[in-house]
């Protein structure tokens, strides 16, 4: 695959110790490229995520992000040598990652520029403390969110909205190459919606590659490049133009009644946008 | 005697001065490991570790007399805190896991300790301790034990406050969970076990959670809680050996010495709490709602139904 992809999966499974999980992944993402991640409900959108953060062991195939490489553990699985990494602390790339649902104390006691801040403690590691920078990024990240003049709120007296770009926020602050988000227009008002289009649409700009995951196909139109269908497995990967077809979707949402028009995707149970 | 006497002059002497140092290191220590554990809503873990120290402490004064309690309350801790960390990772965690683990081990150190020629008084120095009788020996180890729990704590700070605020998040950050539930409960551990020498294995857990509670109750600034929780220990510590000293020596009525220290500290708790009330109540009363801040939205969604 193309060197100088942020993301590539070759053969990649994600295996939840229960069993189930998402397989025959292979696809790429390139700096400043969005990829909608499209499939239907449980068919493995967030255990790709998840997967790609370390959180759902890789069992097979190889996953190479930035100069890490991981290779599946799965006994028999090609190159199965456990992780093996040639970089060091320093050149590792960045991931940031926007939860669909986080569950938190409302009253917990912190400001919405400390929940921004956390987003930077990975590159802190254990010993140090934030500095100049490090607030300069978190300023930064909240002002691309739209949310300065909330910085010293109480976190958990945002409204969801608010709360969703503060968890936006932290997830850039870490200054990543690779944007995760787990259905983030779910349940979000228009304006809402049109100010993270607006800040993916920038995020691009500035060189960053996103996966999104999305029942939304006026976003995979509006922002994504490619789209990557899965159910239980990638069932097709490519530019937005090419791969979602109705007959590729049908597909991936096997058995579900599938409806495709300009803008919406119709599948009967689901939150469509 | 004068409140000044208590306050200051009976530090003069050197088994109140010996007390004051130790218990202004213990509970200031204590307050800011403590406020974590509020965070985090761990009370009932700590109070499964002061319990699981105990059989330590037993076995530790069976063996070596006074001198082997602190090594062994130590490695009691220490298997505690794993084990409590372990049961906390494996979902068997529940109120009843750690219920079990802490009867257990308080029923172990019981027969143990019933095993001893002096009964009655052994039990009575490992629950309730004996602030006022630390050998100057033991002076050094118990700071060193402190200062311990208050380095593992520094070094993971921000990551466990991350880990308190949003699990998942911290995970998906890369922290290991068990990595940091383990140097927080070791932290907790070992504060029990320093605690456990002074006031007794019984009213550490006070020094654990009322500093942390009190400063939740002062500030809603993340970083004020610490130097906060820490302050209010060493002030109710200082006043509880002052008015233990004062009532004992001016008054004549025996108080120990623990329990006092203790007592101001929920005192002074329930004291910050009305306090607290009081000024929630002149707020509201200011911004002319007679609801809480959590329900205005709401109020004001139903007066506006009312006037349409």
């Amino acid at each position: 695959m193309s060197a100088t992809a942020v993301l590539t999966f070759e053969g990649a499974a994600f295996t939840h110790p229960g069993g189930d999980g998402v397989s025959d992944l292979d696809f790429a993402i390139a700096p400043g490229e969005a990829v909608a991640l499209i499939g239907p409900n449980g068919a493995g959108k967030s255990t790709l995520l998840r997967g790609v953060l370390g959180l759902v062991p890789l069992t097979r195939g190889r996953m190479t992000f930035g100069r890490r490489v991981a290779a599946g553990t799965e006994a028999g699985a090609t190159g199965a040598t456990g992780a093996a990494a040639d970089g060091t602390h320093a050149d590792r790339g960045m991931v940031g990652f926007l939860p669909q649902t986080m569950e938190f104390d409302v009253d917990f006691p912190i400001s919405l520029e400390q929940v921004v801040m956390q987003g930077r403690y990975r590159r802190l590691g254990l010993l140090r403390w934030p500095g100049r920078a490090d607030r300069a990024a978190v300023r930064h990240a909240l002002e691309t969110v739209g949310l300065t003049e909330f910085a010293a709120k109480r976190f958990g007296s945002l409204s969801g909205g608010q709360r969703q770009r503060g968890l936006l926020a932290r997830a850039l602050a870490a200054d990543p190459s690779l944007l995760l988000l787990d259905e983030p227009f779910n349940g979000l008002d228009q304006p809402n919606r049109d100010a993270l289009v607006a800040t993916l649409r920038r995020l691009k700009a500035e060189g960053v590659a996103v996966l999104v995951s999305t029942h939304d196909l006026e976003l995979a139109r509006e922002v994504c490049d490619r789209v990557l269908l899965v159910n239980g497995r990638q069932t097709a990967f490519g530019p937005v133009s090419d791969a979602l077809t109705l007959s590729n979707v049908q597909r991936c949402f096997e058995g579900v009644e599938v409806e495709i028009d300009e803008h919406t995707l119709v599948v009967p149970g689901h939150e469509g946008h | 005697m004068s409140p000044a006497d208590a306050l200051f002059g009976a530090f003069s002497l050197p088994f109140m001065w010996r007390a004051l140092v130790v218990m202004l290191v213990l509970s200031v220590i204590a307050g800011v490991v403590g406020v974590l554990v509020n965070l985090r809503s761990l009370e009932f873990i700590t109070d499964g570790l002061t319990h699981a120290v105990f059989p330590g402490l037993a076995v530790g004064l069976a063996v070596g007399g006074a001198s082997g309690v602190l090594p062994g309350a130590a490695v009691a801790a220490l298997i505690g805190a794993v084990l409590l960390t372990w049961l906390m990772r494996s979902g068997i965690a529940s109120d009843a896991g750690i219920a079990v683990v802490l009867t257990a081990a308080f029923s172990v150190g019981v027969i143990v300790v019933s095993k001893s020629d002096d009964y009655a008084g052994a039990l009575e120095t490992l629950l309730f301790g004996r602030v006022l009788t630390i050998p100057p020996s033991d002076v050094v180890p118990l700071v060193v034990v402190s200062a311990i729990a208050l380095l593992l704590v520094a070094l993971t700070a921000k990551q466990q406050v991350f880990r308190a605020f949003d699990a998942a998040g911290s995970r998906a950050a890369g922290n290991s969970a068990f990595a940091l539930d383990l140097t927080l409960n070791v932290a907790v551990a070992l504060v029990v076990v320093a605690g456990a020498s002074t006031v007794g294995s019984l009213l550490v857990l006070a020094l654990l959670v009322v500093p942390g509670a009190v400063a939740r109750l002062l500030t809603g600034r993340l970083w004020l809680l610490f130097p906060l929780a820490g302050v209010f220990a060493a002030l109710a510590s200082w006043f509880g050996l002052a008015a233990g000293f004062a009532a004992s020596v001016g008054a004549g009525i025996d108080l120990p010495a623990g329990s006092t220290i203790v007592a101001v500290f929920v005192v002074a708790y329930g004291v910050v709490l009305v306090g607290r009330l009081i000024r929630d109540a002149a707020v509201r009363r200011a911004q002319g709602r007679p609801t809480a801040p959590g329900e205005a939205k709401s109020s004001v969604a139903a007066s506006g139904e009312g006037a349409a």
